[in-house]
C-alpha cells in the first residue's frame, strides 16, 4: 500500500546536489521554554505516548539553574522507538488517522498543550550583562580596587584633614575613568563582530503542508504540533521530527544535523536500531532534497533532535579562555607583589614613627602604585589589533579573548566535510586499460595532464558524457568550468565538469548523439542506461550505461583494451576486482561504464521501450571505472602538515563513513603515510579496536557505534595513546564527548563545526570555530571564531597569530611592568629616609597613560623571533603569561637600573639647586610643611614653601623624563627574549614611532607654557634629560650579555632564571 | 618546508592495479616526509623546564644562586650608582650652587617661628601662653648677642657690600635698632606687657644685590585695631648686608631683621590684628605672587586675650 523505490539502503550512487541549509530559528514571541523529552535510557519497557510526558513536563517550570544531570542525559544518545513501530501502532500512539490525520480542533488542543514547534532560543544575555562583564570582569577588576583604594585613602584624608592633597582622589578618579573608557571599548569591539554576526541570520517564515481532518492545507511550521499527518516535497525543510508512512522517491540531506554531505533517500520501513540512522525518520530542520513524503509528527520544537542538540548547547558551562586565566594569574602576583610591599612598609613606616593614619594612607599608596595602569589598555589594544588581523586572514574572532586561546591550542577536532575538503565531489582516478590514472583535484583545476591518446579513453569519456543528465546552468560561460554551477547530482556534475575540461564541450557531444531513450538510476537497479544515435552514422544507436560497477560486469560479457574489443576472461575480472577495491579502499566512490552498439534492427525510428525492456541487455562491453571523491582543500595538507609541526594534534570528527574518512585523513596527512591503523588491523585480526595494543599502533579510526560503548576512560586512552585519530559515523553528541575527553587530557581544544550537531562541541571547546559560508546560525551563535572561507588552512594562520600576540603580551607586559619599580620606589624612599618625593602621582600617570602606552602597544606589531610554529603548543600550566621570571627580570633587574636613573637624575636637579644628597636625609617633615617658608639648603640659601615645591615639581619631571630615556633602552630589550636585537632588527616601525612618540610627548610635557599650572611639570636643563643615559645604555649592554648567555648555553641557569 | 598538494599526475607508468597505491603513497609522504615524519616531540623548542625542578638539593642549590646573583646585580648597581653619584658631587661648587635661578627673589619669613599657622595667640595674664614665642625669639636673637657681634665689622650704611675675597666678612647688626622688640630692655619682648613684638626678616640668597631702598612695610589689615610700630624706624633694610656669598664663604653672616610692634587700641574692644609685612622700596624684589603667598610678603595674625 505504501509505495517504496529505495528498498536497498544500500549505498547510494546517484543524488542531487548537496545543500546546505542554515538552520533559521524561529524564535517565539512567546518564551515559553519547552523541556526537552525525559529520556529513557534503559531498553526497557517502551514509553508510552512520549507526546504526554512533554506535556507533563512542561508543567513543572524548569529553573534558571541548568540542571546537571539534565545536561549529562541530553549528552547520550536520544532513545525512541517511534521508528520501530508499525504504522497502525504509530497511529494508534498518537490517535491520529493515517490518511486524514488530526482532526484541527484535536491539533489545537496540542498546541495549547506543547506550545509552538519553535526551538527556543539561547538564553542571550542583556546587552547591560555583556557591558557590565567588559566592565568589571578580568584586569578591571584589579584598577577597580585601585580606584576604590584611592578614594578611601582621599575619604581618609579628608576626613581627618591631613593634608590639602587631592592625589588620591585625581588618581582615583583617573583609573575610574581608564576602565570605563577602556570596558568601552572592547564592548564596543564585540559588539561589532557580533553585528557581523546577526547579518548572517535568515529569518524567513516557514510554511508546512499538514493535513487534518482530511484537508491539505499551508500553516506555519510553528503551528505544527505531534501527530499532524504532514507532507513533504524536494526543496521542502523537514517541519517537526517526522516518522514517515508513505515516500515516493524521497531524499533528505542531513548534513545540518549528521554532518553527512550526502542525502539520504527516505521510505517508511524500519531499517536501523539507532533513531539518526534509520531510514523512517525524517528531523526538523533538515532539508528534502528530492521526491515527496507523507508522515506523522512525532516530536516538536525543543524535543526534536534538533531542539535536544540546541538546548544542550545553551545549557553547557563554558570554561575560562586560556588568557583569561592568565590574567588571574598575573593579577594574582600582582596583587601579591602589591600587599608584600604594602604591608612591610606599613610595617616600617609605623617602626619610623608615623602616625597611624599616615601609615595606612602610605599602605594604600603602595598598593595603588602597583597597579599597573596602562596594562589594561595595552592588552586590550593588543588583543584587538591581532583579532583585526586575524579577520584579514578570514578568522572572524567573536570574543576578543579567544584571539589567544588559538595560540594554545594543542588539539584541533575537525570537520572533514567543507572544512578539510572542498565539499564538491570530483573525479579523482580512472581506470581503464587495465591502467589507474590519477585525475587533478586541485581547487583549480587548470592544467590537466591526462593522456587523450587511448581509444578506450574517448569511448569511456563519451559514456560519461551521454550518459549523464546532469548540465551547466546557462551564462557560465566565463566562468572557469570548475566554477560552474549544475543541475543533477554531485556524481553526475562531477563526470560533467571533468569531460568538459578533458574531453571535449559535452554539449556538442550531446548535440551529435541525441538521446532517444533512457532508464534513470534507481537504488533497485544501480545502473542507468541512455540510448543514443551514433555519431558517424545516423542511422544506428548505441546504448550507453553507467551504475555500480559490479552491476556493470555482470552485464559485460567483452571489455575493452587500448581500443580493441576482448571477451571477458579471469585475469581481466581479477583485474577489474583488485581496482575497485583499491578504489573503493581510497573511500572513493567508483562507477563503472559500458556500451553496446545496437544492432541495424535498431535503426533509426526504432521506439524503444524502457518498461518493458525492447532492446538487448547482456553482452555489453566493459570500458572502465572512473572514482569520485570530495577532495580535501589544496592548503590543507600543509596546514595539517604545520599544525603537527606546531605540536597540535588535529583529529577528524566526522559522520561520514569510516572508508571515506579514512581515505581523507591520509591525504591532508592526519593520518601519515605507512602509518597502520587499529582498524586494519582489527579487520584483518577479527579482534574489538580495544584488544589491539595500543603501543604498536599510532594512528586510529574509531567507529561511532564503538565509541557509543565507550566509557571515559576507555576514550581517554584512545586519546592519550594515538597520535592519528579519526572519528567516523559519530553521532552529534559524540563530538563533544571527544572534546570533553581531550579536554580531560588538560588539553586546549578548538573544535571546528558546521552543523547543528556541532554546536554543543563549539560551545564547550576552548575555542569553537563556525564556518563562515556553510555554517548553520546555531553553531555561529556557539562558536567563538567564525572562518569566513570555511578553510582549514585559516585556522593555521589564526594558530600563528594566537601564538605571537602571546609572545608579544609577554614582551608587552615586560615592557609596562618594568616602569612599576621607578614608579614605586620614588614614595618608599620617600616613606624611609625622608627625602623630598621624587616621583608624583600625575607624572606616574604621564607615564603609565601616556608614554607608555605607544611603545608597549608596538610590541604587538613585533615579528616572531623563531618560527612560532615549529614549536610545541604553551603548555598551560607551567608557561603563563607572567611568570616569577618575567617578574624578576621586569622588578628586580630592569626596574631598579632605571629606579636608579631616576634617582639620580633627582639628586642632580636637587643638588644642582642647593640640596645636596646628605642633606635631604629626612628633610621631608620641615619640607612638607607650608609654614616653615625659610628652609635652608646646603649652601644656606633659604627657600619659600613654594620655591622648594617648584624645584621638587622640576626634579619629578626630571624623574619622569629619565624613565621615559630608559624605556628607550627597556622597549628595545623587550623586542626579544631570547634573539639579540641585531638579530632581529629594528623593522618594526611601529616600535620606531612609538620611541619618537613618547620622547616627544614628554619633551611637550615638560616644556609647554602653562604645563606648569596644569600637571605641575617644569621646563628642565638640556643636561637633566642626559642623567639617564648611561643608564639607558647600561640596561641595552646588561640585557643583551643576558641574552648572549641564554643563547650560548640553552638550558642554562641563566635561562631558567631570567628567560621569561 | 612543508611539500606541496602534488595530487596532480600524469598517467602512471607501468599497466594494472598494483600501480595504484604508489602515487597515493608518494602524495602521502611528500606530506608526512615535511613534517618530519609526523613526531612532533623532537622539534619542540627549547622552553625552560617550567618551575618544576626535582630534589631538594637542587632547590636550595637554585635558590642559593639567585641570592647570589642578585647580590653581586646589586652589589655591581649600587656601586655604579655611587660612582655617579660621586663624579656628579665632583662637578658641584663648594660655595654656590650651580643654578640659583629657582630663587630669584626671597621670601619672607617671621619669628617667633610659626608651627601650624600664623596665628600668634596669648594671654597677657598667663607667661605659659607666651613662653613659647619668648623662647623662641630669644634663641634666635642669641646670634645677635653683642658678645657674638664682637668680631664682626662696622660696615658704613646704605651701600651694597661687595666683597672679592678670599675672606669675607660679616657686618654687624646692631640689635639696638630694634628697640623694645631688641630683647635687650624687655626680655618678654613686649608680650607681657601686651604689646608683642614680630620679627621680620628676609630669606638668604646667595649673591641677591637688592635694588632701591628696600623696606618692610607692615600695615594692619581690616579695621584698624591696632597701632603698628616697625623698628627700625621705616622698617628699612640697610644695602650693606647685601651681597650673601653663603654659608662657606660668608661665616657668621647676620641677616638684618625688621621688628614689627603691635600696640592694640584701647578703644577697640577685639583684641585681634591681621598684620601684612612687604618688601617695598625694591624693584627687584618681588612682592606679589599667585602662588608663594611668602614671596615678598607675609601675613600674620596676632590674638590677644585678656
Amino acid at each position: 500500500m505504501y509505495s517504496c523505490l529505495d528498498l536497498s539502503g544500500h549505498v547510494v550512487l546517484f543524488e542531487l546536489g548537496q545543500l546546505y541549509p542554515g538552520i533559521t530559528m524561529e524564535f517565539g514571541k512567546t518564551r515559553g521554554r519547552v523541556t526537552p523529552q525525559e529520556l529513557n535510557p534503559s531498553s526497557g519497557p517502551k514509553p508510552k505516548r512520549v507526546p504526554k510526558m512533554v506535556g507533563r513536563r512542561k508543567k513543572e517550570k524548569v529553573k534558571r539553574k541548568k540542571n546537571k544531570a539534565n545536561i549529562e542525559e541530553l549528552k547520550k544518545e536520544v532513545v525512541m522507538d517511534d521508528h520501530k513501530l508499525t504504522l497502525e501502532e504509530l497511529s494508534r500512539r498518537y490517535s491520529v488517522d493515517l490518511t486524514k490525520g488530526l482532526r484541527p480542533e484535536k491539533a489545537q488542543e496540542i498546541l495549547d498543550r506543547d506550545g509552538p514547534n519553535t526551538l527556543t532560543p539561547p538564553p542571550t544575555t542583556p546587552e547591560w550583562v555583556k557591558f557590565c562583564k567588559q566592565l568589571f570582569g578580568g584586569f578591571s577588576i584589579l584598577l577597580w580596587t585601585g580606584a576604590i583604594l584611592c578614594f578611601v585613602a582621599y575619604g581618609i584624608q579628608t576626613y581627618f584633614n591631613e593634608e590639602p592633597t587631592k592625589d588620591n582622589l585625581y588618581l582615583g578618579i583617573v583609573l575610574a575613568v581608564v576602565v570605563f573608557i577602556t570596558g568601552c571599548f572592547s564592548y564596543y569591539q564585540e559588539a561589532k563582530s557580533s553585528k557581523i554576526m546577526e547579518s548572517f541570520k535568515s529569518m524567513v517564515p516557514q510554511q508546512a503542508l499538514v493535513i487534518r481532518g482530511g484537508e491539505k492545507m499551508q500553516i506555519n511550521v510553528q503551528n505544527v504540533v505531534v501527530g499532524d499527518l504532514v507532507e513533504v516535497k524536494g526543496g521542502d525543510r523537514i517541519p517537526a521530527d517526522i516518522r514517515l508512512i508513505s515516500a515516493q522517491g524521497c531524499k533528505v540531506d542531513n548534513s545540518s544535523l549528521t554532518g553527512e554531505s550526502e542525502p539520504q533517500s527516505r521510505f517508511p520501513h524500519f531499517t536501523h536500531e539507532n533513531l539518526l540512522e534509520t531510514r523512517n525518520i525524517c528531523f526538523f530542520s533538515t532539508n528534502c532534497v528530492e521526491g515527496t513524503a507523507r508522515g506523522i509528527v512525532i516530536a516538536t520544537g525543543d524535543s526534536t533532535v534538533m531542539g535536544r542538540i540546541a538546548s544542550l548547547t545553551s545549557g553547557l558551562a563554558v570554561g575560562q579562555t586560556p588568557i583569561a586565566t592568565e590574567i588571574k594569574h598575573f593579577i594574582h602576583i600582582i596583587t601579591m607583589v602589591a600587599v608584600f610591599l604594602g604591608v612591610s612598609f606599613f610595617g616600617l613606616s609605623l617602626m619610623l614613627g608615623y602616625s597611624w593614619l599616615k601609615a595606612v594612607i602610605f599602605l594604600i599608596g603602595i598598593i595603588v602604585a602597583n597597579v599597573p595602569e596602562g596594562l589594561l589598555v595595552t592588552v586590550t589594544v593588543c588583543l584587538t589589533l591581532t583579532a583585526k588581523r586575524m579577520a584579514k586572514k578570514n578568522c572572524l574572532v567573536k570574543n576578543l579573548e579567544a584571539v589567544e586561546t588559538l595560540g594554545s591550542t594543542s588539539i584541533i577536532c575537525s570537520d572533514k566535510t567543507g572544512t578539510l575538503t572542498q565539499n564538491r565531489m570530483t573525479v579523482a582516478h580512472l581506470w581503464f586499460d587495465k591502467t589507474t590514472y590519477e585525475a587533478d583535484t586541485s581547487e583549480e583545476q587548470t592544467v590537466n595532464t591526462f593522456a587523450k591518446d587511448s581509444d578506450t579513453w574517448f569511448i569511456l569519456a563519451r559514456i560519461a558524457g551521454l550518459c549523464n543528465r546532469a548540465d551547466f546552468k546557462p551564462d557560465q560561460e566565463t566562468l572557469p568550468i570548475a566554477k560552474r554551477a549544475t543541475t543533477g547530482d554531485a556524481s553526475e556534475s562531477a563526470l560533467l565538469k571533468f569531460i568538459e575540461q578533458s574531453y571535449s564541450s559535452v554539449k556538442e557531444m550531446r548535440e551529435k548523439s541525441p538521446k532517444v531513450a533512457e532508464i534513470p538510476f534507481n537504488s533497485t537497479n544501480k545502473y542507468q542506461i541512455s540510448i543514443h544515435l551514433r555519431e558517424d552514422s545516423s542511422q544506428t544507436h548505441v546504448l550507453l550505461m553507467k551504475g555500480a560497477p559490479e552491476r556493470i560486469l555482470a552485464f559485460c560479457s567483452s571489455y575493452l583494451l587500448n581500443g580493441q574489443e576482448y571477451s571477458m576472461d579471469e585475469e581481466m575480472k581479477e583485474a577489474f576486482q583488485n581496482a575497485y577495491l583499491e578504489l573503493g579502499g581510497l573511500g572513493e566512490r567508483v562507477l563503472g561504464f559500458c556500451f553496446l552498439n545496437l544492432p541495424n534492427t535498431f535503426s533509426k525510428g526504432f521506439k524503444f521501450n524502457t518498461d518493458e525492456v525492447n532492446f538487448p541487455m547482456e553482452n555489453f562491453c566493459f570500458v572502465g571505472l572512473i572514482s569520485m571523491i570530495d577532495p580535501p582543500r589544496p592548503a590543507v595538507p600543509e596546514a595539517v602538515c604545520k599544525c603537527r609541526s606546531a605540536g597540535i594534534k588535529v583529529i577528524m570528527v566526522t559522520g561520514d563513513h569510516p572508508i571515506t574518512a579514512k581515505a581523507i585523513a591520509k591525504g591532508v596527512g592526519i593520518i601519515s603515510e605507512g602509518t597502520e591503523t587499529a582498524e586494519d588491523t582489527t579487520a584483518q585480526l577479527k579482534v574489538h579496536v580495544r584488544q589491539i595494543d595500543s603501543r604498536d599502533v599510532k594512528a586510529i579510526v574509531v567507529h561511532g557505534s564503538d565509541l557509543k560503548d565507550m566509557s571515559s576512560a576507555q576514550l581517554d586512552e584512545i586519546l592519550r595513546n594515538y597520535t592519528e585519530i579519526v572519528f567516523a559515523r559519530t553521532s552529534p553528541q559524540q563530538k563533544l564527548i571527544i572534546v570533553e575527553g581531550c579536554q580531560r587530557q588538560g588539553n586546549v581544544v578548538a573544535a571546528t563545526g558546521d552543523g547543528v550537531n556541532d554546536s554543543p562541541a563549539l560551545k564547550k571547546a576552548d575555542i569553537g570555530i563556525a564556518m563562515g559560508i556553510t555554517g548553520s546560525d546555531v553553531s555561529k551563535q556557539a562558536a567563538d571564531m567564525i572562518l569566513l572561507d570555511d578553510n582549514f588552512a585559516s585556522i593555521v594562520t589564526g594558530v600563528e597569530e594566537g601564538r605571537l600576540i602571546f609572545d608579544n603580551l609577554k614582551k608587552s607586559i615586560a615592557y609596562t611592568l618594568t616602569s612599576n619599580i621607578p614608579e614605586i620606589t620614588p614614595f618608599l624612599l620617600f616613606i624611609i629616609l625622608g627625602i623630598p618625593l621624587p616621583l608624583g602621582t600625575i607624572t606616574i600617570l604621564c607615564i603609565d597613560l601616556g608614554t607608555d602606552m605607544v611603545p608597549a602597544i608596538s610590541l604587538a606589531y613585533e615579528s616572531a623571533e623563531s618560527d612560532i610554529m615549529k614549536r610545541a603548543p604553551r603548555d598551560p600550566k607551567n608557561d603563563k603569561l607572567v611568570n616569577y621570571r618575567l617578574i624578576g627580570m621586569a622588578y628586580g633587574q630592569i626596574g631598579m637600573i632605571q629606579a636608579l636613573a631616576g634617582f639620580f637624575t633627582y639628586f642632580v636637579i636637587l643638588a644642582e639647586n642647593g640640596f645636596k644628597p646628605a642633606d635631604l636625609l629626612g628633610i621631608r617633615h620641615d619640607w612638607e610643611n607650608s609654614y616653615v617658608n625659610d628652609l635652608e639648603d646646603s649652601y644656606g640659601q633659604q627657600w619659600t614653601f613654594e620655591q622648594r615645591k617648584i624645584l621638587e615639581f622640576t626634579c619629578q619631571t626630571g624623574f619622569f623624563v629619565s624613565i621615559v630615556i630608559v624605556q628607550w633602552a627597556d622597549l628595545i630589550i623587550c623586542k626579544t627574549r631570547r634573539n639579540s636585537v641585531f638579530q632581529q632588527g629594528m623593522k618594526n616601525k611601529i616600535l620606531i614611532f612609538g620611541i619618537l612618540e613618547e620622547t616627544f610627548l614628554a619633551a611637550f610635557l615638560c616644556y609647554t607654557p602653562g604645563m606648569d599650572m596644569a600637571l605641575r611639570m617644569y621646563p628642565l636643563k638640556i643636561f637633566w634629560w642626559l642623567c639617564a643615559i648611561p643608564y639607558s645604555i647600561l640596561i641595552f649592554i646588561y640585557d643583551e650579555v643576558r641574552k648572549f648567555a641564554i643563547r650560548n648555553h640553552p638550558g642554562g641557569w641563566l635561562e631558567r632564571e631570567t628567560y621569561y | 618546508m612543508c611539500g606541496g598538494r602534488g595530487s596532480r599526475a600524469g598517467p602512471l607508468p607501468g599497466a594494472g592495479i598494483g600501480t595504484l597505491a604508489r602515487p597515493l603513497k608518494r602524495l602521502q609522504r611528500k606530506v608526512s616526509g615535511g613534517c618530519g615524519g609526523g613526531s612532533s616531540r623532537g622539534l619542540l623548542s627549547h622552553h625552560p623546564a617550567g618551575d618544576s625542578t626535582s630534589g631538594l638539593v637542587v632547590e636550595g642549590r637554585e635558590r642559593g644562586l639567585i641570592l647570589l646573583f642578585y647580590l653581586v646585580f646589586y652589589g655591581f648597581l649600587a656601586a655604579l650608582f655611587s660612582f655617579t653619584m660621586w663624579a656628579m658631587l665632583q662637578t658641584l661648587n663648594d660655595e654656590v650652587p650651580k643654578y640659583r635661578d629657582q630663587i630669584p627673589s626671597p621670601g619672607l619669613m617671621v619669628f617667633p617661628k610659626p608651627v601650624t599657622a600664623l596665628d600668634y595667640s596669648f594671654r597677657v595674664s598667663d607667661p605659659e601662653s607666651y613662653r613659647g614665642y619668648v623662647d623662641d625669639l630669644t634663641k634666635f636673637l642669641k646670634s645677635y648677642d653683642l658678645e657674638e657681634q664682637k668680631n664682626l665689622t662696622a660696615c658704613p650704611d646704605g651701600a651694597l657690600r661687595e666683597q672679592k675675597g678670599p675672606t669675607y666678612t660679616a657686618c654687624q647688626f646692631p640689635v639696638v635698632s630694634l628697640k623694645g622688640c631688641s630683647g635687650v630692655e624687655d626680655p618678654e619682648f613686649g608680650y607681657s606687657t601686651g604689646n608683642p613684638c614680630i620679627l621680620v626678616k628676609m630669606n638668604r640668597i646667595i649673591g641677591l644685590k637688592p635694588q632701591g631702598k628696600p623696606r618692610i612695610n607692615c600695615i594692619s589689615k581690616g579695621e584698624k585695631t591696632a597701632t603698628l610700630s616697625t623698628y627700625p624706624s621705616n622698617g628699612t633694610i640697610d644695602l650693606k648686608y647685601f651681597p650673601y656669598y653663603g654659608k662657606k664663604l660668608h661665616v657668621r653672616y647676620l641677616q638684618p631683621l625688621v621688628a614689627v610692634q603691635v600696640a592694640f587700641n584701647t578703644t577697640s574692644t577685639g583684641k585681634e590684628v591681621t598684620v601684612e609685612c612687604k618688601i617695598d622700596g625694591s624693584p627687584n624684589l618681588r612682592n606679589q605672587d599667585d602662588r608663594d603667598k611668602f614671596l615678598g610678603r607675609v601675613v600674620f595674625k596676632i590674638t590677644m586675650h585678656a
